[in-house]
């Protein structure tokens, strides 16, 4: 009698054994699917704001000062080198979550392995799957933290605890690959329900990892060499997607284009969707306009006066890629919160989707109804003293759209976040293409992406923007010198505050010398970058948080310079 | 014979002297005596430690039966040491028994019987928060036993409780006795939970206890008036903030009008190399609305009021031979000190019992129930504490703006928080209400005249619920602009099963032997239902119900529980009252371990030798009674959480961290399963299960073994009275959940059995009264308590996640170290950062650090322990002075040896650009001030990592308690419809202290800014006794 009265079982869970079954092996996937959207504002896993706009010339952290959320301002700064920093917040919490959502991918491949090939049918098709979820979050990783240990299925937590970081850099892109390839060969070109990765998806991340491969680093960071067999194969694989551009640009920023043709891979939201605050994304939650009553918090994220004069272009509409941030645009103020663009200035339409301007219309509305005016102003800016007034507009939903969600001070929307789209993949085939000298073939694409933009005007124009549009198209004929440079200038401009900069940066070899010239012009605009300055061989890379080399005894190795 | 009034029990060793004689003798075990030839109109002097003496003319009877009363100045004789009671004189363990009469006055200004503990017993250490509630938020006997949860346990009438509440719930007039019993031989008896020491409460049951057959009746009022004036840290005004403004701004290369010129205009050269300020001036609107002008705000002023609280108790008691009652009612109110927060609860009480067939079977119940409603500090929209925020809110910021709405900050150079006023005024419907109900039924059966069985079926019970309404705010930056209600509701349910048997046999006058036998199970359920709903359309109190939203709506809610079954045994001897021992063993059950580690066996032992009944000792007056204790005991601890040893996977449909760890951030945290998988943005998602927890089947019982060495002595007539103990205790297998590597993945921490503690410790009493010929009375109470504990073990894997590194780790330490920086100044010039290791950020006037393994670069590895924040020594001392019917106690605590953050710090030391700062900034290093310890400011590079320089020295003594008492006299109230005593006294609490030299805070108290400030208090109160 005694053992039955002390015998207490758990109740409202499962044990292990009876969440590690065939039957839940679907929902195990489920599980894993969500693992990669499961981020937070101070541990992000999809917008990288943070890690790749804030840290490169794109944008300036915002907020109300630089102790405002100061572990971004320390990003912004290049200026991390504390070892035991207090603040958990931002880089160490995105590595925990990323092995999190890495565990749960092992975890439902460690049930599936196990269920006979007879009992389940798809038993392929979901291991693909989940090793595709997993290389991707290890590919985010990689990015942010260049040394890291590769985790995959059916470890014990001391053998997880063996796998070091310090691995040759090569080979563990390669390993990245192999389950990117297990993909590619083994999933659908499409899927169903969407927000499956398809082999589609898979394509276009190893067009996009070996292009990253291509550029060979040493132990310090510099480009070594390009390999260019390794951009044949990303030519080859963009070759294998499919997809589209939207007919307009800014369709790719609003509700109601999820999952279209231009989308290839891409984490889901949802919303009214019965859980406790919707699953929207919160990760851009504090960067929404400030000032007004339509948002109201926290005003981050904003573009830098560098990036607002690169959208300029010259008489035959193409940008200025030598003597863009020789003059400043938009920089006066008049008496109704508006800055005028000085005459005779002509802009890439792109500019009007990407950044608030005082006086232009915001998110192609000049009214909300019954909620006021939409024509970003002077006002809306936080903190113009220290960061200017410019916002941005990308990561930003209409207040009256039915995506949108306000929880507490922060508004989150249930618009999918894109982690590739078509046109990335296109200019990740033409920067090959141009690097294995084959310019007049990648300046064809640029083109394409250029009279795309050219054609994506009407909204603004519809919500009554000053029409300054100029959009040219290059010649052919270009020398591969002045190629790569267009390329490298129109990711900026077509991926603008959408994250993939600061890794292009440092993906080009060229972090060094293309921020701290940024820095030494921005600085006598933004007198709080006085300080910053990019250091070569250490700020590429984010350290491996402390927290995880004294958990594992020391295995970890560090990054240089930290 | 003899006796012991409270139980009428035979008491052996009383000195019976006559007076003005050297003729005396002292009675036997059953206190019978014998003198001859004595002469008639000879004075009989009975004397006993920890009794009132007794004068008694001799009329020439043939026997002279004497009933000793207590001595209240002196400690109560009887204790309870575990399901029995024992004398004081034969306890062989480290107990303390609590005269609670002095600190009424403190229980009832709190509300809390834990207040009246406070700095009474060595080893226990209490501290609590300046919540209207009166919680203590600390409660530590001998230091910290585990690494985890170090609450005692709290045994009331035999039913155990780890709830504060309960006891805290109990009225003073109704308390028979507190003990604490603090080292493992005392506590073992009661096994699991006992590791961190029990405190044993009786409350009055028996018409002796009660003070006599006669029915009583009993009524203690208390008014108190709370100020926290003196626990505030002084912040800048409007004009000084603009100038440290500017300073900091221009210390960073910054334009100070770029950053702030919409709050201040800065009148100075523009030369960052010479930087002159000719003046500032305020702007006059906030945020440029003429609607707002800028205000001058002192927000502690605005923010505190004077609080009161009203304490009064009624009890009623009495009875007879054969039955006895007690009915006790107390009604409490804090009117709080943070506006818009309040305390009120109803408690009441029934003790009743009634002995039947010739007093062989006595029956009866303990129950006590209460019932309370709570409006606490609340907190901003964007989850700042209002506490905190009282004092860094901006002064330039207005309570009102110019229609007498409630101003907020806007426009730039301002934090993005709400005003603290509006805050706590839009929170005044918040509150929690608590009702518990405990006690027990019991019968007891003499089933021979020595053999008792006792069975007891207790019940601690308590209904819990929150509500939190959240209307729609439009204020400041930061909105919100959906009104929502949360009813987070739990029920908590513990049925305590015991049953006794107990034999008492004497031999030969000389053996005295007794021996316990018991059986007890504990059965603990918990379940909560949360619901939260958005959209009322109205905002009034009445409206928010649930039912009435429009919006999006959640429940939650969850159900554990745990069971422990127990086996004990005691056996106590005595002989000759001279050699004590006590034989005790406990077998404890539980649930949350596996069967295979499911039992626990604690014994324990003590050993007693009052050296001063021996023959050989010789009568004298300085060393008048010597008892020598010695004890070993080992008790268990399974605070873990009830199914801590699984595997665990659940289902995650819609949830937010925050609804598994509370705070700000973790509400946008999605840790869910659910995902939208079609792609159609809405509607029931597909979901999965994600693991919670690894499992540890092997987990078991965490032990704790002691050996505590004690002696007791009275001294110098009985004048001196104290006892002294050396313990040391070392705590295995200790369970903690230590974070793990994030490679491992989510969900897959798990409870382990790792580390291993060691504490060393002492403690004195020493307590000296006298009275003196002329009336006047005199008592002095100290106490001294001292412990180091030391973490001696640690598996591999805990190792980093306490403070130290690889090379210099926890183990040897204190686990309440501090690790960090140590700090040699700040540096005096560009001369001496060059000439100074290397250290990033480092600026003149910055911080400078000390490179410790002397590599030249300041880094992780110079990093060293600073000291822990736990006191080395804590003590107190009480004085009691009665003179007619004038009283006077006064007493105070202190804690010594310990360093801490003071956070104050923050603020007196460092400029911040968007909170308010301390008056210290205003002497900040300068090129042409270099004598200051404060940084040059700065908004921007504050090295805040942890040093010497934040953790500091915070040792403290306080005045707790002062009273001053008169009591009428009975000639006079006697003619006041029977009163038989009536008092008055006035109280103060906390009235002042004293710090450490370079300690900068207001109270050494306040560690923690979040809660309201423990605030001084001023009482008015009365006891009438019918």
């Amino acid at each position: 009698c005694s053992d039955d009265f002390l015998e207490y079982q758990p109740e409202g869970y499962l044990s292990v054994e009876d969440a590690a079954t065939a039957e839940n092996a679907e929902a195990l996937v489920v599980a894993a699917y969500a693992g990669i959207a499961n981020d937070e504002m101070i541990g992000p896993l999809t917008s990288m704001w943070v890690y790749g706009s804030v840290r490169s010339d794109d944008a300036y952290k915002g907020g109300g000062g630089r102790s405002d959320v100061d572990i971004i301002d320390r990003y912004e700064q290049y200026n991390l080198t504390i070892a035991d920093d207090p603040s958990d917040w931002m880089g160490p919490r995105t590595w925990t979550n990323y092995y999190k959502a890495i565990s749960r991918a092992n975890f439902a491949l460690e049930v599936i392995n196990d269920i006979p090939d007879e009992n389940y049918a798809d038993k392929t098709l979901r291991q693909a799957e989940l090793r595709f979820l997993r290389a991707h979050s290890h590919f985010m990783l990689k990015l942010l933290f260049k040394k890291i240990p590769y985790i995959t299925e059916g470890l014990t937590q001391e053998e997880t605890l063996e796998i070091s970081n310090d691995v040759d850099n090569d080979a563990l892109w390669n390993t990245i690959a192999d389950d990117f390839l297990f993909a590619y060969n083994n999933l659908p070109q499409s899927q169903e329900q969407v927000g499956r990765a398809d082999r589609n998806a898979a394509a276009a991340y190893l067009a996009k990892l070996r292009l990253y491969q291509a550029y060979e680093q040493n132990e310090t960071h510099q480009v070594t060499n390009i390999n260019l067999d390794r951009l044949q194969e990303v030519i080859d694989y963009a070759d294998e997607v499919t997809g589209d551009l939207e007919a307009d640009y800014g369709n790719n920023f609003l509700n109601g284009y999820d999952n279209g043709a231009e989308s290839i891979w891409a984490a889901q939201f949802s919303i009214n969707d019965g859980t406790t605050v919707s699953r929207v994304s919160f990760v851009m939650g504090l960067n929404s306009p400030h000032g007004t009553g339509l948002y109201g918090c926290c005003g981050f994220h904003l573009a830098s006066q560098n990036m607002v004069n690169a959208f300029k272009t010259d008489a035959s509409g193409l940008p200025l890629i030598d003597t863009f941030n020789d003059s400043n645009i938009f920089n006066t103020v008049d008496s109704n919160g508006e800055a005028p663009l000085a005459a005779g200035i002509t802009l890439d339409p792109r500019i009007d989707h990407t950044v608030g301007i005082p006086g232009r219309p915001f998110k192609y509305r000049n009214t909300v109804s019954e909620s006021g005016d939409m024509i970003y102003n002077f006002s809306w800016a936080r903190d113009p003293g220290v960061y200017g007034y410019f916002g941005n507009m990308k990561e930003q939903q209409a207040p009256d759209c039915s995506c949108y969600v306000k929880e507490g001070p922060f508004i989150g929307t249930s618009k999918n976040i894109d982690f590739i789209r078509y046109a990335d993949v296109l200019l990740f085939k033409a920067e090959a293409l141009i690097q294995r000298n084959e310019v007049d073939a990648g300046i064809t694409i640029i083109n394409r992406i250029r009279e795309r933009a050219a054609a994506s005007t009407q909204r603004q124009i519809d919500a009554g923007a000053t029409n300054v549009y100029n959009m040219g198209t290059y010649p052919m004929g270009m020398s591969k010198e002045d190629a790569i440079k267009a390329l490298m200038f129109e990711r900026r401009l077509e991926f603008g505050m959408e994250g993939p900069r600061f890794f292009d940066l440092v993906r080009w070899g060229v972090a060094e010398q293309v921020l701290n010239a940024y820095l030494d012009v921005e600085k006598t605009r933004k007198d709080f970058l006085a300080n910053a300055n990019f250091t070569a061989g250490r700020d590429e890379y984010y350290p491996i948080p402390q927290r995880e080399i004294d958990f594992t005894g020391g295995l970890y190795v560090q990054n240089p310079g930290y | 014979t003899v006796t012991a009034q409270e139980d009428g029990m035979p008491l052996p060793g009383v000195s019976v002297v006559v007076s003005g004689t050297s003729q005396g003798t002292a009675t036997d075990f059953d206190g019978n005596y014998t003198l001859e030839n004595l002469s008639r109109d000879a004075t009989l002097v009975f004397s006993y430690v920890g009794y009132k003496t007794q004068e008694i003319k001799y009329t020439g009877q043939t026997t002279l039966d004497v009933v000793l009363a207590a001595d209240a100045g002196q400690l109560e004789e009887v204790v309870i040491t575990g399901y029995s009671r024992e004398r004081k004189v034969d306890v062989t363990g480290a107990i303390t028994v609590v005269e609670l009469g002095p600190t009424e006055g403190a229980s009832l200004s709190s509300g809390s019987a834990v207040q009246g503990l406070q700095g009474q017993v060595p080893g226990l250490f209490i501290e609590k928060n300046g919540d209207p509630t009166g919680t203590s938020n600390n409660i530590l006997i001998r230091g910290a036993t585990t690494l985890g949860n170090n609450n005692p346990l709290f045994v009331i009438d035999g039913v155990p409780t780890v709830r504060q509440e309960v006891f805290a719930g109990i009225n003073p007039s109704t308390i028979e006795s507190v003990q604490v019993l603090k080292d493992a031989s005392a506590s073992s008896l009661y096994g699991a939970r006992a590791g961190n020491g029990v405190i044993i409460i009786t409350t009055k049951n028996s018409a002796k206890a009660a003070g006599g057959e006669k029915f009583r009746v009993t009524i203690n009022s208390n008014i108190s008036m709370l100020s926290e004036k003196q626990q505030r840290y002084d912040m800048l005004n409007a004009q000084q903030r603009g100038e440290v403004l500017w300073q900091a701004s221009v210390n960073d290369g910054a334009d100070p009008n770029a950053g702030y010129g919409e709050i201040y205009n800065f009148d100075w050269n523009g030369d960052f190399n010479n930087p002159v300020l000719n003046g500032v001036t305020i702007q006059p609107y906030v945020g440029g609305d003429t609607n707002v002008p800028v205000g001058d705000t002192n927000w502690q002023d605005e923010m505190y009021k004077t609080g009161y609280v009203y304490n009064n108790e009624i009890s009623v008691s009495g009875g007879t031979d054969n039955s006895f009652h007690l009915l006790n009612i107390g009604h409490l109110k804090n009117t709080g000190i943070l506006k818009y927060t309040g305390y009120e609860r109803i408690n009441g009480k029934l003790n009743s019992n009634f002995h039947l067939f010739d007093n062989k079977l006595r029956i009866g119940v303990n129950t006590q129930f209460s019932t309370s409603d709570e409006t606490l500090a609340s907190q901003d929209v964007g989850s700042a504490r209002i506490p905190s925020l009282s004092i860094t809110l901006a002064p330039t910021i207005p309570v009102y703006d110019s229609d007498g709405n409630f101003a907020g900050p806007i426009g730039a150079g301002y934090s993005d928080r709400n005003n603290p006023l509006l805050m706590q005024y839009i929170n005044r419907w918040d509150n929690t209400d608590r009702t518990t109900i405990f006690g027990n039924i019991y019968a007891e059966l003499d089933i021979l005249d020595n053999l008792t069985f006792r069975t007891s079926l207790g019940l601690d019970h308590s209904n819990y619920q929150r509500k939190d309404i959240e209307p729609r705010v439009f204020n400041g930056f930061i909105t919100r602009a959906n009104n929502r209600l949360i009813i987070d509701s739990n029920k908590f349910s513990s049925l305590v099963f015991s049953n006794t048997l107990n034999y008492q046999l004497e031999l030969n006058d000389k053996h005295k032997i007794g021996v316990l036998l018991g059986i007890e199970s504990i059965k603990d359920d918990f379940s909560s239902v949360y619901a939260q709903a958005d959209g009322f359309s109205i905002e009034t109190e009445d409206y928010f119900v649930l039912k009435e939203a429009t919006g999006a709506r959640t429940t939650t809610g969850r159900s554990t529980g745990s069971r422990l079954l127990s086996q004990f045994g005691k056996i106590n001897y005595a002989f000759e009252d001279r050699y004590l021992a006590s034989f005790t063993l406990r077998r404890d059950g539980s649930s949350r371990f596996g069967a295979d580690n499911r039992y626990g066996i604690f014994p324990a032992g003590t050993l007693g030798w009052r050296i001063s009944n021996e023959e050989f000792w010789p009568e004298n007056d300085v060393l008048n009674t010597l008892k020598l204790r010695a004890g070993y005991g080992e008790v268990g601890n399974q605070t873990i959480g009830d199914i801590a040893r699984f595997g665990l996977f659940e289902s995650r449909y819609g949830s937010n961290q925050n609804q598994f760890v509370p705070d700000f951030f973790n509400i946008y945290y999605n840790v869910g399963t659910a995902y939208d998988l079609n792609g159609v943005n809405t509607g029931n998602l597909p979901s999965g299960f994600v693991s919670i927890q690894a499992a540890n089947s092997e987990l078991k019982w965490e032990t704790t073994k002691e050996f505590n060495f004690g002696v007791d002595f009275n001294m110098f007539n009985n004048n001196v009275t104290g006892s002294f103990d050396y313990f040391t205790r070392e705590t295995s297998d200790i369970l903690t959940t230590p974070p793990i590597a994030s490679v491992i993945g989510e969900g897959q921490q798990r409870v382990l059995n790792g580390a291993t503690t060691q504490t060393r410790g002492w403690e004195l009493s020493l307590a000296y009264s006298k009275t003196f010929d002329n009336g006047l009375k005199f008592a002095v109470a100290t106490n001294f308590g001292a412990f180091k504990d030391e973490i001696t073990a640690l598996p591999e894997e805990v190792v980093s996640s306490y403070p130290g590194t690889v090379d210099n780790s926890i183990i040897g330490h204190s686990q309440f170290s501090i690790f960090g920086y140590k700090t040699a100044g700040l540096f005096q010039s560009d001369q001496d950062v060059q000439d100074s290791p290397t250290q990033v950020g480092a600026r003149p006037g910055g911080l400078k650090f000390q490179d410790l393994d002397g590599n030249g670069s300041i880094g992780a590895e110079d990093r060293d322990f600073l000291g822990t924040t736990l006191p080395d020594l804590e003590y107190g001392i009480r004085i009691n002075l009665e003179y007619k019917n004038f009283d006077l106690s006064l007493f105070g605590s202190g804690v010594a040896g310990r360093i801490g953050q003071d956070p104050y710090i923050f603020w007196n030391n460092y400029a911040s650009g968007r909170e308010n700062s301390g008056l210290g900034v205003l002497d900040a290093w300068t090129p042409n001030n270099t004598g200051s310890d404060i940084p040059s400011l700065s908004l921007a590079f504050n090295d805040q990592r942890i040093s010497d320089y934040l953790y500091r020295k915070n040792s403290y003594f306080k005045l707790r308690n002062l009273q001053f008492g008169y009591s009428f006299s009975e000639d006079l109230i006697s003619n006041w419809a029977g009163m038989t005593g009536l008092r008055v006294y006035f109280q103060g609490e906390n009235l002042f202290w004293f710090t450490p030299k370079d300690y900068i805070g207001a109270d050494p108290e306040r560690t923690n800014v979040d809660n309201i400030p423990v605030p001084t208090i001023m009482s008015l109160g009365l006891n009438i006794n019918f």
